[in-house]
């Protein structure tokens, strides 16, 4: 084993009593470390209650990473006090530790737990066979749907990933990250009996997610709850047609599952190539093996890129994929008075529109750069998405072109890529003047 | 005093494997049940189920039989096994592990033609162990955890048993009283039928696999109640646990299908010391020959500088280590360890009690409406429990105990005897002590102290002299532990619940180092240096004890029942020649 130099450390506690009440506080701890590669947080824990206060408390059980107990924040970050080494966080820093965000908290660094399983089983976490079937099935571990599963069924509800979730807090309804891989994880899994169901209960979630990727960094067994969100996504695109009936949504705990879920619910990956943002994996040919965080994050980050800049989770909104989806024809929608678009030069104008596709509403914001030539008259209006992979293009009147922060992708006045990447030139709408104001379509 | 009171029809005490199994089996055949499941950790993060690595033995291939895993699990016993319990559970583990896939949705590792895939593990005749990776508990914990949400079974969370409540006449288990770690307040519940499913966990050592929750408290309680007892001297001590100074990780194991695979285990001087204790099966011999190897090539003087041997698996392929045993190699590279291309410092630890409470093949103990499932029953692995049959033995006899249940429900009509209110105020008061004193013991101190005592004098050997010592300090950290002081508040004491674990402890210890005197041989996980020899003639018995008058235990010598297999037939099984590896 390596050995590592002893060291001394400043430990603040986050504490808070119960009988007493109020906000909290810290309580600064010191103690020498004579094994800092070996040392985890919670021998530190341990250590500070034998030593010097026998009244802090903290929850564990396994303490080796198996049972997710100790969930806490470490130096701001989540983690499992047992996974955590001393010799992980910076010498001359003092450690820090408090509860995790987003739960009340039982005493000092304990949480109550039951808000995060009562979205876990709002989630309808459980499995619920298609059949009862006297043998296990035949399923090869390449199947595509082991493969999709990977190893997220290893999920140890330790609450890390909800703590790092910016959202959660401001969406009672959010079922959040854990609850949400759990549900993946039955969707793609062919035995299951009532995905309809889960689907219609867990869908609505999966649009709070803003693609942070938040909960994926923190996760100590490295799972992508990001991943599963997406995908949850997608394969509500392609089952659209059976989610938009009205839903025959039946108790929880009712056995088996009501005729209108009878629905074949088939991987998704492989049909995702019309959804922006995921189409860089589906076209890599899916997704490896073992889709480790890691892996996933070197092949997906750049689709996600073009999601976010089409309104993440507002996919079925996006002007792109939008006619393939609803019969909905075009829509006029008004952006700007012509009086407030100066001549000659190129004005940034928000457009603001509601769409509403299947059972899903969504307000889309978004900019349009309007290029208004000297000739009044003559006008082109250029959508602001970049044809590369979707980031939001601005005017750069210093240089008289378009630019795409993401990648360096420019365009000239006209819209024709100069440099970069983009594969072609940007997109523009068409466009009317009624009374005074200018009208673009929307589809 | 007044406290809060619950009635329920099932009491089942435990949340790992046997208690879920247990729940499940009960709420399907009888959905009307009020069950109460009662769990010490957070639900389902407790208990030992979620801690498995290996596997789970069940016979599920044309080419093995039931007949081989019984014989196996009663060779593994060294004869003194319960074989209706043996019988029991391989015959049921195929069902079992059949509706952990089919029923509550498990995913276990597949063959590459789909079928389940089942690997090696040591003392076997055949490759059984069902398993995840190298970290199966966690499938099915957490599967059968999410089965409980979809019944809707309640949960007391942070709850303990402290004790079990019986009828005047002590023949009837009436419920439990109950301690709200959270806030301190005592709950007492009134059941029409109880099950202790807490695990074993054996944490009064110096070195213990099980997460340091684990306390043996079911074991503790049953002995208190006045349950018939077996088996308690066979403590299995696991011969990989890593050493990891300065941590509480140490004593945390290293699975056994890295030995199954063909890792070896070398001493200080590098030499494969196995040669010398079991040149047929080497390293792949039973957890009870190699823990005991280890610790006597340690206490020659030949242990590695870290203190314990080495297990080496470089030689099996750095890629083929990562691949197979993901997560022992993540486990060993925490602490700084290379397990796919170095070698790492283990020591015998603490894994498993064999012995427990004396059990049919339903459950039912010696006491009324009491029933017993998993680590806190005995009998099942006789002297030694073969790897990958303790999550097996867990989930098939819960499954039996919640079956079993709902039919005595079902045929018992009679009314619950009221737990005893003066018993109840006895218990509280005692159990709060602790926090009233403003000065006195400190428990932490005694709990060291039991753990070095049980290790050096109760542990992997054991000779007359040490036992006696041995209980002689038990009764002197019992005494101590009446004048043990704890602050604070009882809202999430720490200190306060290893009190209480403190007492489950030295009950537990009592039993063990008294049964561990009255068998003069080897047999097993139990080795005495003074007795060196399995001695067929004389002790093919089982050591059983209840709770006597003066609080210690009062043994009974009960002969082995051949009633399935002869002894000859066993000590033939055990001359044919083990497979080893290649």
């Amino acid at each position: 084993m390596a050995t590592s130099a002893h060291q001394r450390r400043v430990i603040q506690v986050f504490r808070y009593d119960p009988t007493r009440g109020g906000d909290g506080h810290y309580d600064r701890f010191e103690m020498d470390v004579a094994h800092p590669n070996s040392t985890t947080m919670l021998d530190i824990l341990i250590r500070i209650q034998r030593e010097q206060d026998p009244s802090v408390a903290f929850r564990y059980a396994c303490r080796v990473n198996m049972c997710g107990s100790c969930g806490m924040v470490i130096n701001g970050r989540e983690g499992l006090a047992c996974k955590t080494n001393v010799c992980d966080l910076p010498p001359d820093r003092d450690i820090t530790l408090r509860p995790l965000n987003h739960f009340p908290v039982v005493k000092d660094l304990v949480v109550d737990m039951t808000p995060f399983f009562k979205k876990y089983e709002d989630a309808m976490p459980f499995f619920s066979p298609r059949t009862i079937e006297p043998e296990p099935a035949v399923i090869p571990p390449d199947a595509r749907e082991r493969q999709d599963i990977g190893l997220a069924t290893e999920c140890i509800q330790c609450g890390c990933c909800v703590s790092s979730c910016s959202m959660v807090n401001y969406h009672d309804g959010y079922a959040g990250p854990a609850a949400l891989n759990r549900a993946f994880t039955l969707l793609a899994d062919s035995r299951e009996g009532r995905n309809a169901e889960r689907l219609r209960a867990v869908l609505q979630s999966c649009y709070n997610c803003r693609t942070e990727f938040n909960c994926t960094e923190v996760c100590p067994k490295e799972l992508s709850p990001t991943r599963a969100i997406k995908y949850i996504q997608r394969l509500a695109l392609k089952h659209l047609g059976e989610l938009s009936r009205p839903a025959g949504m039946t108790n929880a705990t009712e056995e088996p599952a009501p005729p209108v879920a009878v629905v074949p619910f088939e991987p998704v990956l492989q049909h995702a190539g019309c959804v922006a943002g995921a189409c860089s994996v589906a076209a890599a040919g899916g997704l490896p093996d073992d889709p480790s965080r890691r892996q996933f994050f070197r092949r997906v980050i750049m689709g996600i890129g073009a999601a976010s800049a089409l309104g993440v989770g507002g996919l079925l909104a996006t002007a792109a994929v939008g006619p393939t989806l609803t019969k909905t024809p075009g829509r006029w929608i008004p952006i700007s008075p012509m009086d407030d678009l100066a001549p000659a030069q190129v004005s940034t104008v928000t457009m603001r529109y509601e769409v509403t596709s299947g059972f899903h509403k969504e307000t889309v914001v978004k900019p349009v750069m309007i290029c208004r030539r000297a000739d009044v008259n003559n006008m082109v209006v250029f959508n602001t998405t970049c044809t590369h992979l979707g980031c939001t293009v601005r005017w750069d009147a210093g240089k008289n072109i378009y630019v795409c922060a993401c990648h360096g992708g420019q365009f000239d006045h006209e819209g024709r890529v100069i440099a970069g990447p983009p594969p072609r030139p940007l997109d523009t709408y068409r466009f009317k003047v009624e009374n005074g104001c200018l009208m673009v379509e929307v589809v | 005093m007044t406290i809060e009171k619950i009635h329920a029809d099932v009491l089942i005490i435990g949340m790992g494997g046997a208690g879920q199994l247990a729940a499940l089996n009960a709420f399907d055949a009888d959905p009307s049940l009020k069950i109460l499941i009662v769990c010490k950790a957070l639900k389902g993060k407790g208990g030992c189920t979620r801690m498995v690595q290996g596997g789970f033995n069940a016979v599920l291939n044309d080419d093995d039989s039931h007949e081989m895993h019984l014989m196996d699990t009663l060779k593994g016993g060294q004869y003194i096994n319960d074989q209706d319990l043996a019988k029991t559970l391989v015959e049921q583990a195929t069902p079992t592990i059949k509706e952990m896939e089919t029923l509550y949705g498990c995913f276990f590792d597949r063959n590459p033609n789909g079928t389940i895939h089942q690997k090696a593990f040591a003392g076997q005749s055949f490759d059984r162990t069902v398993h995840k990776g190298d970290l199966t508990g966690i499938e099915i914990i957490s599967r059968t955890t999410e089965q409980i949400m979809k019944r809707r079974i309640p949960v007391l969370e942070e709850h303990r048993a402290l004790d079990l409540l019986t009828d005047a006449q002590g023949r009837q288990v009436v419920g439990a009283l109950l301690l709200n770690m959270r806030n301190g307040a005592f709950v007492q519940v009134q059941a029409r039928a109880t099950l202790v499913a807490t695990g074993g966990g054996p944490t009064q050592y110096r070195f213990h696999a099980p997460g340091p929750e684990k306390s043996v408290d079911g074991l503790g309680m049953l002995y208190r109640s006045g349950v018939r007892m077996r088996d308690m001297e066979m403590v299995q001590f696991h011969p990989t646990g890593m050493i990891i100074p300065g941590s509480v990780v140490a004593g945390a194991l290293l699975e056994e299908g890295l030995r199954g695979c063909g890792a070896y285990m070398l001493n200080g001087n590098g030499e494969r010391f196995m040669a010398n204790y079991d040149p047929a099966r080497m390293e792949r011999t039973t957890r009870d020959v190699m823990s005991r190897s280890s610790y006597l090539e340690m206490q020659a003087g030949r242990a590695c500088a870290e203190g314990g041997v080495h297990i080496v698996a470089a030689h099996l392929g750095p890629e083929f280590v990562e691949k197979n045993f993901p997560g022992m190699a993540a486990r060993c590279r925490q602490f700084k360890y290379d397990l796919a291309r170095g070698k790492v410092p283990v020591s015998p630890t603490a894994h498993y009690v064999m012995g427990g409470a004396q059990i049919d093949k339903d459950c039912h103990t010696t006491l009324e409406r009491l029933f017993v499932a998993g680590e806190d029953a005995g009998g099942v692995h006789g002297a030694n429990r073969l790897g990958g049959n303790g999550v097996c033995d867990s989930c098939v006899f819960g499954r039996q105990a919640g079956k079993s249940i709902a039919r005595f429900l079902t045929a018992e009509r009679g009314a619950v005897p009221h737990p005893d209110a003066a018993r109840v105020a006895e218990l509280c008061a005692r159990y709060e002590r602790p926090l009233e004193r403003s000065s006195g013991e400190r428990v932490f101190v005694l709990r060291d102290q039991i753990r070095e005592t049980n290790w050096n004098k109760v542990g992997v050997t054991r000779r007359e002299q040490d036992l006696s010592e041995a209980i002689a300090e038990f009764e002197a950290i019992a005494e101590a532990c009446e004048t043990v002081s704890v602050e604070g508040h009882a809202a999430y004491n720490m200190p306060w619940q290893t009190y209480i674990d403190l007492l489950n402890m030295i009950d537990v210890s009592r039993m063990v180092a008294t049964s561990a005197q009255e068998r003069k041989e080897q047999r097993g996980a139990h080795f005495r240096i003074d007795y060196p020899e399995q001695n067929d003639e004389q002790y093919l018995f089982n050591v059983t004890l209840t709770r006597g008058a003066d609080g210690r235990p009062a043994i009974v010598r009960q002969p082995v029942a051949f009633v399935h297999k002869s002894l000859a037939e066993c000590q033939q099984y055990s001359k044919r020649p083990p497979k080893v590896n290649k």
